[in-house]
């Protein structure tokens, strides 16, 4: 508090009276507003009944832990190992879509910062950025065209003799996965190139001098340097895919559904608030808790984030 | 005349524990050119920005024109400050950069352009009002940040290092042109630099610093002949100091035992010692003198270094290499070789005997 | 090192056609009379598409909503974020952190999250108040995205505000501005750039969002939601002409935009002067932005009026009497078949398969295979083709 008041007194000596209130308002109103106290009437509503409205404020409505009972037992008892499946399925998936991302975006991200100059350099990071001016839902329903069952892959897989009934990648979740990687391979490639860009190109060339052959190159010198760039980016994927929600309605098998449908399918087709709030905890809780502890194990901090 | 002193009364400026300025007391006079020359960390710019009104002192009170500037921002101080990057705004032409001052003060903008060409005038740069400052050249962006820091018709015109950025031929020639212009304006000058060439040249008076401490003030030849202490006597142009043992004090001069034997010479600072203190000799290369009778002693020539008028001869006596400067006596003259033997003296007036203490290769 | 350049560049080819393949092909898609959004097999060019595109009411009219949505959006979250990103400059380094984690953190919350909380949160408050108001789809939207809009807009202005120089300020006071008039004369002037794009960001955020938004709209749509819901209730290459469209804007603006960095730049660095594209005046004006703009339009407008002459119907007739033909050669293949199966039980399917495969393969694509129980989820030729006419276009 006391830091905040010299912050407030700093800021209206810099920039003046009506800068610091305004600053001083918008930031209040931002963090109590629109990110704590939405996060909070949430988690309240997760302990209460679903009532109907004129049963509000009676003696029903207590607090319970019925709604979080129900996502790890059923009625019965026994162990819900459908919800507890479809999450766990959903953060596995989102760790490889990470992978996935990491993998295909680290080369990139080195040729941009280290290979690539001039001219070429711009048109990639032009090239980059204009599929993300593309809406979401259509660069979906761009993998269901390039992989529905008379899309081009079975068209040409099958012109090729790679196999000769059309594939179901829908069902195999093919589309799924390409389609989330796909949409997030800019968030995993700007923080890896910022990283990397940092790297004096001549310590790769002094490494390589001294008779290091490439993987070595990338191992030892370059890839400590892309850490934080990585782990930032992974953050990032990770959350977003593990909270994606239009990816898995279109591109998703019928069978395999992501944990965010399912708290869809709470509030909107059940219309039960306080048990699809529980949900939304228990999402939000696990994929927090699961990437402090990433970022534990790999030694990073939350400030790396975003930059 | 308004009155364009600046007295700083007993400041002192600390950043947590670490004490930047320390009780630092001096007045500086209307109309004077004045500088604080001190290595580069020793807290020339902390100082400055306490007097513009960036900071206030920990301790003490600044007053400029017998004012007492506790609590005034730097927009309301008759100071105005040259920035070591100069800060010329980078969106805005020459002319509005010129003029802000006057914009700010919302005087009009027929009057400000007007206003705006007289200092280009003045700075004979006229013409350039509609570029942006990233077309210009280092000296006249340098220039017009002078011009622009006049346009607040300041009392006192602070510059913190302005000419660092300049190569070395435009450093020379701003030197005689910021001499110029404050002799042509009348304002105050207070002056920053590490380099003591700037600071002997242009400045009426100067103020040595090292460590946060003022060491000495006066004028450039009196800092030059009589430093008061070992820092300002080895900072301040070349030195060769030599430790010894007081022998005795008589007056103005004292009797000092050195490795090399024992020497008379000046007293600095007024000091008083006893026998048996420790003290160092200071003489400058140019006044060891071959030949000279007064202070006589012998010594082994080991290099030299030839620099047009002047030669650069070291010499050794036992373990003290000594540095001697000896105007270029052309074919008529001679020296003796490498490894002769050289006899070198010097008056005891051109010699310091100073209290051992911290010298500015240590700063 | 040449070795490993081709490398390089055979990656970076290999990737970019993974990033602007899909897109290519959904493109072409639009501009084929199928049914199905597909390249193959190629039935007609048209453009029909697009006229259906411009005739769906419930898209048409989810724009507006976005529109008026994102116009809220940008006026908040741009101020909120530039208040960010302000303050973070003026905290002590540990509660800097600090605040940087709450900032950033709406962006990593899953959107659903987001949606979830907001209308919970403002549903209570209406209710408890008795502000029923609040609860509509416009503000709830327009709150919830805020949330982590915001944060984009603020990273957007953390990256500009580092290359600000504060001696900018410092010398701007000296000169006798007061604080506030330096924000506004030097900081807010240098922000300038950072503040048209944190705008344009956050309008494109606030128009892509689905997942807090789908909450968040309750009964309204916008046209996000429209679309999801379009795509999940059936597909037709409407949506690749919309696709076309979004990307035809899109080149337009990352076009415009280089060309107006590339002329900043020039003027900025002095360079103006001697680059010859910029002294020659057909060239200079050539190069210009807004002429590099008007050029584009007037080509693009050229085209979509070529485009839109296009008649496609007769061709159209002429593929789906083909279909219809091979439909009914289809089926006295199957009855043919059966009588086969019936009279001789060891023929195998594979080959009848190729056999007709070559027959209607006109454009030298086999035909799909004919399953003889087509699944119900899997859009197979037939399900996309017939299916397409009759696609439900009803609300969840
Ligand atoms: N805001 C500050 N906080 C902490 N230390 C500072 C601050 N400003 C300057 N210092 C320290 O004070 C000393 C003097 O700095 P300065 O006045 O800039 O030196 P110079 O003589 O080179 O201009 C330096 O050691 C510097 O690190
Ligand atoms: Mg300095």
């Amino acid at each position: 508090m006391k830091h905040l008041k010299a912050a407030y007194t700093t800021l209206a000596a810099r920039h003046g009276m009506g800068a610091a209130l305004f600053v001083a308002i918008a930031v209040t109103l931002w963090v109590v507003v629109f990110i704590t106290l939405p996060q909070l009437s949430m988690l309240d509503y997760s302990f209460r009944f679903n009532l109907p409205v004129d049963q509000l404020g009676t003696d029903a409505d207590h607090y319970t832990l019925e709604q979080y009972r129900s996502f790890f037992f059923n009625n019965d008892g026994s162990i819900n190992t459908l919800d507890i499946t479809i999450l766990v399925r959903t953060l596995v998936a989102a760790l490889i879509v990470t992978a996935i991302d990491v993998i295909i975006c680290y080369p990139i991200a080195y040729i941009l910062a280290h290979g690539a100059n001039g001219v070429a350099a711009r048109l990639m990071v032009i090239g980059l950025i204009i599929p993300y001016w593309i809406n979401e839902i259509l660069r979906a329903f761009a993998f269901r065209v390039l992989f529905g069952a008379t899309g081009v892959v079975n068209t040409w897989g099958m012109q090729l003799g790679l196999w000769d009934a059309p594939i179901d990648f829908i069902r195999a979740d093919v589309a799924l996965y390409c389609g989330l990687a796909y949409a997030y391979i800019l968030l995993m490639i700007f923080p890896i190139y910022n990283a990397v860009e940092a790297l004096d190109h001549t310590q790769v060339e002094a490494a390589r001098d001294m008779g290091a052959p490439l993987w070595r190159v990338h191992w030892r010198v370059v890839l400590p340097m892309a850490k934080p760039g990585i782990a930032s980016g992974a953050t990032m994927v990770f959350m977003l895919t593990a909270g994606a929600l239009a990816a898995p309605q279109i591109l998703g098998g019928p069978s395999s559904l992501w944990f965010t449908q399912v708290i869809y399918q709470w509030f909107n087709e059940s219309s039960n608030w306080p048990r699809g709030s529980a949900y939304a905890v228990v999402l939000l809780v696990t994929c927090i808790s699961f990437v402090l502890l990433m970022m534990r194990v790999f030694k990073v901090s939350v400030g790396e984030i975003g930059k | 005349m308004p009155d364009r002193s600046v007295l700083l009364d007993h400041i002192t400026i600390r950043f947590g524990n670490f004490t930047a300025v320390d009780n630092a007391n001096l007045k500086i006079n209307s109309g004077e050119f004045f500088s604080f020359l001190g290595p580069s960390g020793c807290g020339k710019t902390t100082m400055l920005r306490c007097i513009s009104g960036f900071s206030e002192p920990t301790e003490g009170k600044v007053l400029i024109g017998g004012k007492d500037m506790a609590g005034v921002g730097p927009n309301k101080r008759p100071t105005a400050l040259i920035f070591q990057h100069l800060a010329l705004f980078p969106l805005m032409t020459v002319a509005e950069n010129i003029a802000f001052p006057l914009e700010v003060r919302g005087v009009s903008k027929k009057e400000r352009r007007k206003k705006a060409d007289e200092l280009l005038e003045m700075i004979a740069l006229p013409g350039i009002g509609d570029k942006k400052p990233g077309e210009l050249s280092g000296g006249q962006k340098q220039r017009v940040a002078i011009a622009r820091a006049l346009a607040v018709e300041p009392d006192i015109l602070l510059l913190d290092e302005p000419l660092s950025a300049l190569d070395l031929k435009l450093r020379q020639h701003m030197r005689t042109e910021l001499r110029a212009i404050q002799k042509q304006v009348g304002v105050t000058f207070i002056y920053i630099t590490h380099d003591q060439g700037e600071a002997l040249t242009m400045s009426d008076r100067v103020a040595v610093m090292s460590r946060g401490v003022i060491e000495q003030v006066g004028e450039p030849d009196r800092i030059y002949n009589r430093p008061r202490s070992a820092f300002v006597a080895s900072f301040v142009g070349e030195n060769n100091a030599v430790e010894g043992i007081i022998k005795g004090q008589s007056g103005e001069t004292a009797a000092l035992e050195t490795p090399m034997g024992t020497f008379e010479a000046r007293v600095g600072g007024g000091r008083k010692y006893k026998a048996g203190d420790k003290a160092l000799l200071f003489v400058r290369p140019e006044q060891l003198i071959p030949g000279e009778s007064a202070n006589a002693f012998q010594s082994v020539l080991s290099r030299q270094e030839f620099e047009g008028a002047t030669n650069h001869v070291f010499a050794n006596t036992g373990d003290q290499e000594l540095r001697i400067s000896m105007v270029n006596a052309g074919l008529a003259g001679s020296l003796p070789g490498q490894g002769e033997t050289l006899s070198l003296g010097f008056r005891p007036l051109n010699a310091t005997i100073l209290p051992v203490g911290h010298m500015a290769s240590e700063a | 090192m040449n070795r490993h350049t081709l490398f390089g560049g055979a990656y970076a080819i290999a990737f970019f056609s993974f990033l602007f393949g899909p897109l290519i092909i959904m493109s072409m898609t639009a501009f084929n009379s199928s049914r199905f959004p597909r390249v193959s097999p190629w039935e007609c060019f048209t453009t029909g598409w697009f006229n259906e595109l411009f005739g769906n009411a419930r898209l048409m009219e989810g724009l507006l909503n976005s529109v008026i949505i994102g116009v809220g959006v940008v006026a908040l979250a741009v101020p909120i974020g530039l208040a960010g990103a302000l303050a973070l400059s003026e905290l002590p380094a540990k509660l800097r952190a600090a605040l940087y984690t709450v900032l950033i953190l709406p962006i990593l919350i899953p959107g659903v999250v987001l949606g979830i909380s907001t209308i919970v949160l403002w549903g209570q408050i209406s209710r408890g108040m008795g502000a029923g108001f609040l609860y509509n789809g416009y503000f709830l939207t327009i709150v919830g995205q805020i949330t982590f809009v915001s944060a984009y807009a603020m990273l957007v202005f953390i990256a500009r505000l580092q290359r600000f120089d504060a001696t900018q300020t410092e010398a701007a006071l000296d000169l006798g501005a007061t604080p506030g008039q330096a924000f506004r004369k030097i900081l807010l002037p240098f922000m300038a750039p950072a503040i048209g794009s944190a705008a344009f960001i956050t309008l494109l955020a606030s128009f892509e969002n689905y997942n807090t938004t789908v909450f968040t709209v309750l009964s309204e749509s916008t046209f996000t939601t429209a679309l999801a819901s379009k795509v999940r209730h059936g597909t037709d290459p409407s949506l690749s002409a919309l696709a076309v469209i979004i990307i035809t804007i899109t080149l337009v603006g990352a076009l415009t935009n280089e060309a107006l960095q590339r002329r900043k730049e020039a003027e900025m660095g002095g360079r103006a002067s001697r680059s010859p594209l910029y002294l020659n005046p057909v060239t200079r004006t050539l190069t210009h932005p807004g002429v590099v703009l008007a050029i584009l339009v007037a080509v693009i407008g050229g085209i979509s009026y070529a485009g839109s002459q296009h008649d496609s119907s007769v061709c159209e007739a002429g593929v789906l009497q083909e279909k219809l033909d091979r439909q009914e050669e289809l089926r006295a293949a199957q009855r043919a078949k059966i009588e086969a199966m019936e009279a001789e039980q060891e023929k195998t399917l594979p080959k009848s398969n190729s056999a007709f495969g070559g027959a209607f393969g006109g454009l030298g694509t086999p035909a799909p295979a004919p399953e003889p129980a087509p699944k119900p989820e899997s859009p197979s030729a037939f399900g996309g083709a017939f299916g397409g006419i009759t696609a439900p276009k009803t609300d969840e």
